[in-house]
């Protein structure tokens, strides 16, 4: 999916500005880092893009969809072309790893089956098969993190945003969890991943936006975490 | 259907997961009917004994020395409102008098030829049909003179008039109060699966996706709730009707047949419309905000 914004701002209350006139285009099948300080307003941009959140001012385009003028059902059906792993896993408390991912497909109209199977596989890319049966309280952070990868996946997105996909993985995890987004990417889906994780994003090297107070501040093809003074 | 079968799937997991608020919505739906169907016994009784006294009101026609009885019976049987008409010839209201005096019966002979109209009793539906009926008797030419307990009469239909309102009053009274209960019940239910409703919103379920087995929860607590106030209802009438016919046998509370069976089916349906009606309103509500961009 194509994603195009211009003028976009997002402001929370009067004083605090999260998003400031951000003009932005990300062809389909592109892959972006989203890189910057904590509070800089990449988990903003993303939760516009997830339709959580409506810009104050300016316009969203994603592939066919205009985000300020979405009605209910096709916010849903928006949401069914969109994969979000959240920072905060968001995973359904009363339901097991295997559930959490199947109800994914069983709410776009997969059998019990076909949804079951499907979330097998997803959560053996992400390592999670033998824990399929447990709950989201007797997963660590980091396997919850992997379950919400799963369930993101699970529906083959056209676009999967990534709010700190590896925040409470091991390098190795983490590593293994780049290769899978990155194989997902390469089946033509676009991806924009928020991170903290310098190592990932000097050794994949992908394009790189960088926001601070709200800004874009770098929009830089195969850059690095930092600014790349090679270039 | 494949929704369905998830919702069904989904509401037995609410059910198992949420054992505290389950019972909670349970007791709530059960003492709410309990009241409504209260409400509603109290009203049918109501009504039930103002008919009953209705029923005792009599219009009593006195006729003419040579009038045919059995014709005036006719037209008095002919007239609207009219439940019942016996007809008394002259020679049965001697007997009737004689029997009444008792031992002082012999002063009947006294008074030589019989002097005693023939007359009709006419029973009718409702206190404020006596007047009308009445009139019309008095209409008639065989009738002479018409006698009934008029001003009870028309305190009885004013009372009658006053039962009506206030069942209606009561039985609104209490199925608003119950509804609104239910209501808030039912959304302190969902609200402790706000963030559940959120989230699958988030991941592009629909709305009626997720709402099914929420209201699907709503109607299975609404029948249980609704079926056990019918049986402990049906239960406590039994017992007062019994110990009002043993104590105070003068007073007849309603007991037909079918009246429990009529009563739990009302109870049931209304408890379901409601519990539905309720769980639609609170799930959407949460749909709506969780749905609103900020």
């Amino acid at each position: 999916m194509e994603i195009r914004m211009a003028g976009v701002t997002k402001t929370f209350g009067e004083d605090i500005t999260a998003l400031e006139d951000i003009f932005l285009s990300i062809p389909k099948g592109d892959f972006v880092y989203l890189v910057g300080p904590t509070g800089s307003g990449k988990t903003t941009l993303l939760r516009i893009l997830n339709r959580e959140l409506l810009p104050t001012r300016g316009q969203v385009l994603v592939g066919q969809y205009n985000l300020r003028k979405l009605r209910r059902t096709r916010v849903c059906q928006y949401r069914r072309e969109v994969g979000m792993v959240f920072q905060d896993y968001r995973l359904l408390e009363g339901r097991s790893a295997l559930e959490n991912v199947a109800f994914v497909l069983e709410a776009v109209g997969a059998s019990r089956k076909e949804a079951l199977d499907r979330a097998g596989e997803v959560l053996d890319c992400v390592g999670m098969w033998r824990r399929r049966f447990l709950f989201p309280k007797e997963l660590s952070g980091g396997e919850q993190q992997r379950v919400s990868i799963a369930r993101s996946i699970a529906n083959d997105p056209l676009l999967l945003l990534c709010d700190e996909p590896t925040g409470n993985l091991d390098p190795q995890t983490a590593g293994e969890i780049m290769q899978l987004l990155l194989s997902i990417n390469a089946s033509g889906t676009t991806l924009l991943m928020a991170t903290h994780n310098r190592y990932l994003v000097d050794a994949y090297r992908q394009r790189v936006l960088e926001l601070r107070m709200g800004r874009i501040v770098r929009d830089q093809e195969r850059g690095r975490y930092e600014v790349d003074e090679e270039l | 259907m494949k929704s369905f079968r998830y919702a069904l799937r989904d509401t037995a997991r609410l059910i198992r997961q949420s054992v505290g608020i389950s019972c909670l919505t349970f007791l709530t739906v059960l003492v709410v009917f309990f009241f409504v169907g209260s409400s509603f016994l109290v009203a049918l009784n109501t009504r039930h004994v103002i008919s009953v006294v209705e029923g005792e009101l009599v219009v009593q026609a006195y006729l003419q020395p040579k009038a045919n009885l059995e014709a005036v019976k006719k037209d008095a049987a002919g007239l609207p409102h009219v439940t019942g008409v016996k007809g008394i010839s002259s020679e049965e209201a001697l007997e009737l008098l004689k029997a009444r005096l008792g031992n002082q019966s012999a002063a009947v002979t006294l008074l030589g030829e019989n002097p005693l109209p023939a007359s009709v009793e006419v029973r009718v539906d409702k206190a404020s049909s006596v007047a009308g009926v009445a009139r019309e008797l008095v209409a008639m030419q065989q009738v002479e003179d018409v006698v009934y307990a008029g001003k009870v009469a028309e305190k009885l239909a004013r009372l009658s008039r006053f039962a009506e309102v206030f069942s209606l009053f009561l039985l609104i009274v209490a199925s608003l109060a119950g509804a609104l209960v239910l209501y808030n019940t039912i959304r302190v239910a969902i609200y402790s699966r706000k963030q559940e409703i959120e989230v699958m919103l988030l991941v592009g379920a629909m709305p009626g996706f997720v709402s099914l087995p929420f209201m699907l929860l709503g109607v299975f607590w609404g029948f249980c709730g609704t079926l056990a106030a019918s049986v402990v209802l049906g239960l406590l009438y039994k017992s007062l009707v019994a110990s009002v016919q043993s104590t105070l046998p003068f007073i007849q509370l309603l007991d037909t047949p079918g009246l429990f069976m009529k009563l739990g089916g009302f109870m049931i349906g209304t408890g379901i419309t409601m519990s539905w009606l309720c769980s639609w309103f609170a799930v959407e509500r949460h749909i709506s905000d969780a749905m609103k961009p900020s």
